[in-house]
Order: structure tokens, then C-alpha cells, then sequence
């Protein structure tokens, strides 16, 4: 793109601008569906996060969670999974009652949008919110993601349950899934669409 | 998808054929001021979805790989690398998965391989983090976090920086305040070193940034302050670039590199802000030196005290010296004016008759 070769700071800042407009401001589906692809790929790079907290483009993201559109809600997963890892918008999404927002969308039929829960949780795990998020529910999804068929979905599962959780935790919920008679509880994704 | 679509006949073990694979559609109803140079899909690009591991597929069958891989090398060294017989691949062409070292290096080839042609096929590759293992996968993101922490880490240290530079007085020649900064600047990297959580940090840059071509940072340039900074320091550009300076060095250099294609597909590119560090290139040192030569050249003609500053390298030939008195200067403007005289001399209005006059060919 002509414009971010020769970007600097402040015009950079201006064209995320223009993005957040364009989003605000369209409305066609498709645009919305490009623009917020565009900054959540621009969430990747920790550079831009400064101008995104600026544009409040975390809450944008947060906003796509409960929309009917599944790519938006993959997008905005994806942009909320780049930009979760950054302390700041880490305690912003906290703040809004991400977590909850999140959880929710384990149960996606998108994988992508799976794989994004499952890391944004990882990433939003600090002392304070480590009880909410080792909660057994999810404990039991993990449980279930690692036995699933993606390979993916597996290893994520994995990592959370190995280095978010204790051990204890794990053991516990596994029992409580034996316990259980109905397959009650967070589904596997089924294909994407 | 979390069962992807194939018959999951679990003894032959065949690979699945996962949508994240699959190229989708080029977007072709952007607006112009988002319209990239390459048509490009909407997809978004999270950890998860990148990955060290490559496939690349559309390998033309006649006993390339080698090649394949070298050519794959140039973006990083390779780890392993194998052909996958078991992928569902089209007629004549080969599949191969390559394992790179770094997630960098995995990134940089398929940006710049991706529908490439090699040995008269189109190559189209891919991430597949479904070949990482768990460790693979706790890596990465660890990897991923440490990288973004030490990014938050060092702007925070750059906005601390850029403070206390703004409340020290203007830009001076003065090389002791110079050395004073670029002190600053390595205690602070040694402390960076020595506190605990940045330790790891600074050991494991793993997950650098894809390092764009320095002139980059050339774009970055107040343009009002160039003259200033210039003129007064001449110790070296090398200083200016550890300065946080608002420098603009040769466009010269810069353009002659635009050229190359660092740009091409880039999705992202990082921003000109100032570092603490720039690295500039020597030949753009060495433009700036002879820039600054040039003006000073150009200084000496009208003002004779700058003799003093010392010059590095050798002199420039002086320009020849011109009389600003002689008469010879003025001979056009003579020539010029007696025409013009006896033109506005003669009362009729003569047809304008086109002498062919001998041409100079110079």
C-alpha cells in the first residue's frame, strides 16, 4: 500500500483513522467485513498499537463478539488475539467483560474463532483473573478440545491445560466430566463455513 | 473445523486438506485508498495461524527440491524439510513441507514466494501449524509474547527518552552532550539487561520484527530543523543517527532503493518512529558527508569563517572563480537588448519570415 511505504508517524495514524471511519461510517457489509480484517491485521504489529488503544479500536473488536455476522466475529477475534498480548488492551478487554465474551465463543462453529478464544484467554491470565479463567467449564472444554481431531486445537488445548492451570484443577474437572451423564457443556466446532 | 472434510480413513493416515490451506478469493472491491499493490485476500493473520512450518505446493515433478530449498534458504535457514507424498496435489506438481528455524523466516518466505513461478509452475505456499507439536506451539507464542512485551518495553523507555531530550536545551554542537545521550542511551539498554522480567527479553530476540531496509527511516524527517543540525555538527552522520534527530539524509539513497521490492505484499510495514538506535547505511553516510561538504563548499564561497570546522576527507576543486564585473558576462544581454531596439525601430509590420538559421549541434 503507497501509503504506509511512505508513512510516517502521524499519517500512519491517519490512515488507521481513516479505516475506523470507513468502518464506522459504511454500510456495506463487505467494506466492514475488509476494514476490520485490515486492522486486525494491523494489530499484529506492536508498532500500530499505540494508535489503535488511541482509536479505541480494542473496544471495535469487543463490539464484533456478539454480532450475527460469524466473519465478524472471527475478524474481531483475530484483532482482540493480536492485541491481547499487549498489557494495556490485555486490561482493557478485561475490563469489559471480555472473559465472559470470550468464553462464549469457544462453543464458535469457526475454528479460527476457536483457536482465538482459546489464546486470547491464555493471554488475559494474570493473578487477579486467573480464578475466572480456570474455571471448570472451561477446564472442561480444554479437556474436551484436547481430544479433538485438529491438530490445532489440540496443542492450544494443550498448553492451556499445561501451563494455565494446575494440576489439581485439571484432575478435578476431569472427574467432573466422567460425572457426567449428558454431553452438557461446550461443543466441538463443527466446519467452518 | 475442528473435523475436516475427508473421509477420515484413520489407517492410511492421509493429511487433511484444511481450509486455511486453500487460497481464497482475491478481495476485488476495495477503495482505492485501501487498494494494496497486490490483490490480496481478507484474511485475518493471528499466532495461530502462522507457524515455522511451510507447505509449498505447485512444485513442478522434475526433481527440484533442491533447488526448492535453496531457494527457501534465503529466507532462513531450514530445519527439516520433506516432500508430502500423501497430500492431494495436482498433476505434475510436488508437494513439500519445510520446517524453518524461525517463524521469521517462515513469514519473509511465504511473502515472497507465495504465487511465484519456479521452473515454469506457480508456487503456492502456506502455513501449517497443524504439523507444530505442543512444544512447537508453547514456543511460538512464547516466542510471540516476549517479542511484544520487549516492543511495549522499549517505546516506553523511548517515550522516557524523548522527555528528558525535549527539556535539555536545542540541538547543539556541543559533542559532550552528544556522549552524554548516547550514555544515557546504554545504561539504559544495561538496565533493560539487569532487571528481572526484561532479562529473558534481551537474550531471546527470536521474534524480531522482520528488519526493513534501513532507508526506511529516511522518510522520517521534520524538514524545518535539517538545516541546523546539519551545519553544526560534522563530527560524523553516525552520531546523528543515534540522536533521536529530525534528520532527513539523502533522498538519493533512498530513492535508488525504493526500487527494490522490500515492499512487495507487505501487509504491514513498521512505521518510521524514532529509535533510539538507527542503523544507517555507510552509503548513506558517506552521501551525507558529501552533501554536508558540498554545502559547506558552497558556505565557504560567501562566508569565510568557517574555516575553522574541521573537514573530513579530501577538499572539493573549487569552483573557478567568476568577475562579477566583466563585461563578457553581459554579451547575450546586449545582443538582446540592440535587437530589441531595432525591432521596436521599424514602424511596418513586416510578415514574419522564418530564417533557417545553421543550428549549433552540440
Amino acid at each position: 500500500m503507497w501509503r504506509k511505504d511512505s508513512a510516517e508517524s502521524s499519517d500512519r495514524f491517519e490512515y488507521l483513522q481513516t479505516l475506523v471511519t470507513e468502518f464506522q461510517d459504511t454500510d456495506s457489509e463487505e467494506a466492514k467485513e475488509q476494514v476490520l480484517a485490515n486492522l486486525a491485521n494491523f494489530a499484529y504489529d506492536p508498532k500500530n498499537m499505540d494508535y489503535l488503544k488511541e482509536l479505541q479500536v480494542t473496544d471495535l473488536f469487543l463490539d464484533m463478539l456478539t454480532e450475527e455476522n460469524e466473519n465478524f466475529v472471527e475478524f474481531g477475534m483475530g484483532g482482540l488475539c493480536n492485541l491481547s498480548m499487549d498489557p494495556e488492551c490485555r486490561d482493557i478487554i478485561l475490563q469489559s467483560s471480555g472473559i465472559s465474551l470470550v468464553t462464549n465463543l469457544l462453543s464458535s462453529r469457526r475454528e479460527e474463532t476457536v483457536l482465538s478464544a482459546i489464546t486470547i484467554l491464555m493471554n488475559l491470565t494474570k493473578p487477579s483473573s486467573r480464578s475466572e479463567i480456570t474455571d471448570p467449564a472451561i477446564l472442561q472444554c480444554m479437556l474436551r478440545f484436547s481430544l479433538s481431531e485438529s491438530p490445532r486445537l489440540r496443542n492450544l488445548a494443550a498448553v492451556f491445560l499445561q501451563d494455565y492451570c494446575t494440576e489439581e484443577q485439571v484432575a478435578q474437572a476431569e472427574q467432573q466430566m466422567k460425572g457426567q451423564q449428558t454431553a452438557v457443556g461446550i461443543p466441538l466446532p463443527e466446519d467452518s463455513s | 473445523m475442528a473435523a475436516p472434510v475427508s473421509n477420515s480413513s484413520g489407517c492410511w493416515g492421509v493429511p487433511e486438506v484444511y481450509k486455511h490451506h486453500e487460497q481464497r478469493k482475491v478481495c476485488i472491491s476495495r477503495p482505492k485508498y485501501r487498494e494494496g499493490r497486490n490483490a490480496k485476500a481478507v484474511k485475518v493473520y493471528t499466532i495461530n495461524l502462522e507457524s515455522r512450518y511451510l507447505m509449498v505446493q505447485g512444485v513442478p515433478a522434475i526433481g527440484v527440491m533442491t533447488e526448492l530449498i535453496q531457494l527457501c534458504a534465503l529466507y532462513g535457514a531450514v530445519e527439516e524439510y520433506r516432500p508430502l507424498d500423501e497430500y492431494p496435489a495436482e498433476e505434475f506438481t510436488e508437494v513439500y513441507l519445510v520446517k524453518f528455524q524461525k517463524l521469521t523466516s517462515a513469514r519473509a518466505a511465504k511473502r515472497r514466494m507465495d504465487e511465484k513461478s519456479f521452473y515454469g509452475g506457480v508456487l503456492h505456499v502456506c502455513y501449517v501449524p497443524e504439523y507444530e507439536t505442543v512444544e512447537d506451539t508453547r514456543l511460538k507464542l512464547q516466542d510471540r509474547r516476549r517479542y511484544i512485551l520487549r516492543a511495549v518495553h522499549n517505546k516506553a523507555k523511548e517515550k522516557e527518552q524523548k522527555e528528558t531530550a525535549e527539556k535539555e536545551p536545542t540541538m547543539s554542537s556541543d559533542t559532550a552532550t552528544t556522549s552524554e545521550r548516547i550514555v544515557m542511551r546504554h545504561d539504559k539498554a544495561s538496565d533493560d539487561d539487569n532487571t528481572g522480567e526484561a532479562s529473558n527479553v534481551s537474550k531471546h530476540p527470536s521474534f524480531p520484527p522482520l528488519p526493513l531496509p534501513p532507508w526506511e527511516y529516511n522518510y522520517y524527517g521534520h524538514k524545518t530543523q535539517h538545516g541546523t543540525v546539519s551545519t553544526e555538527d560534522k563530527m560524523g552522520t553516525l552520531h546523528n543517527a543515534i540522536i533521536v534527530t529530525k534528520q532527513q539524509p539523502a533522498p538519493s539513497s533512498s530513492s535508488s532503493q525504493t526500487s527494490s521490492d522490500g515492499h512487495k505484499g507487505a501487509k504491514h510495514r513498521l512505521t518510521s518512529k524514532p529509535s533510539a538506535v538507527r542503523f544507517v547505511p555507510r552509503s548513506t553516510n558517506l552521501e551525507n558527508r558529501k552533501r554536508k561538504m558540498d554545502e559547506a563548499a558552497g558556505h565557504s564561497l560567501t562566508d569565510a569563517t568557517r574555516n575553522d570546522e574541521p573537514l573530513i576527507g579530501p577538499k572539493l576543486p573549487e569552483p573557478p572563480k567568476l568577475d562579477m564585473e566583466d563585461e563578457s558576462l553581459n554579451t547575450t544581454v546586449s545582443l538582446i537588448r540592440n535587437t530589441m531596439k531595432q525591432v521596436e525601430s521599424v514602424p511596418d509590420l513586416k510578415p514574419v519570415e522564418k530564417k533557417v538559421k545553421p543550428r549549433r549541434r552540440i
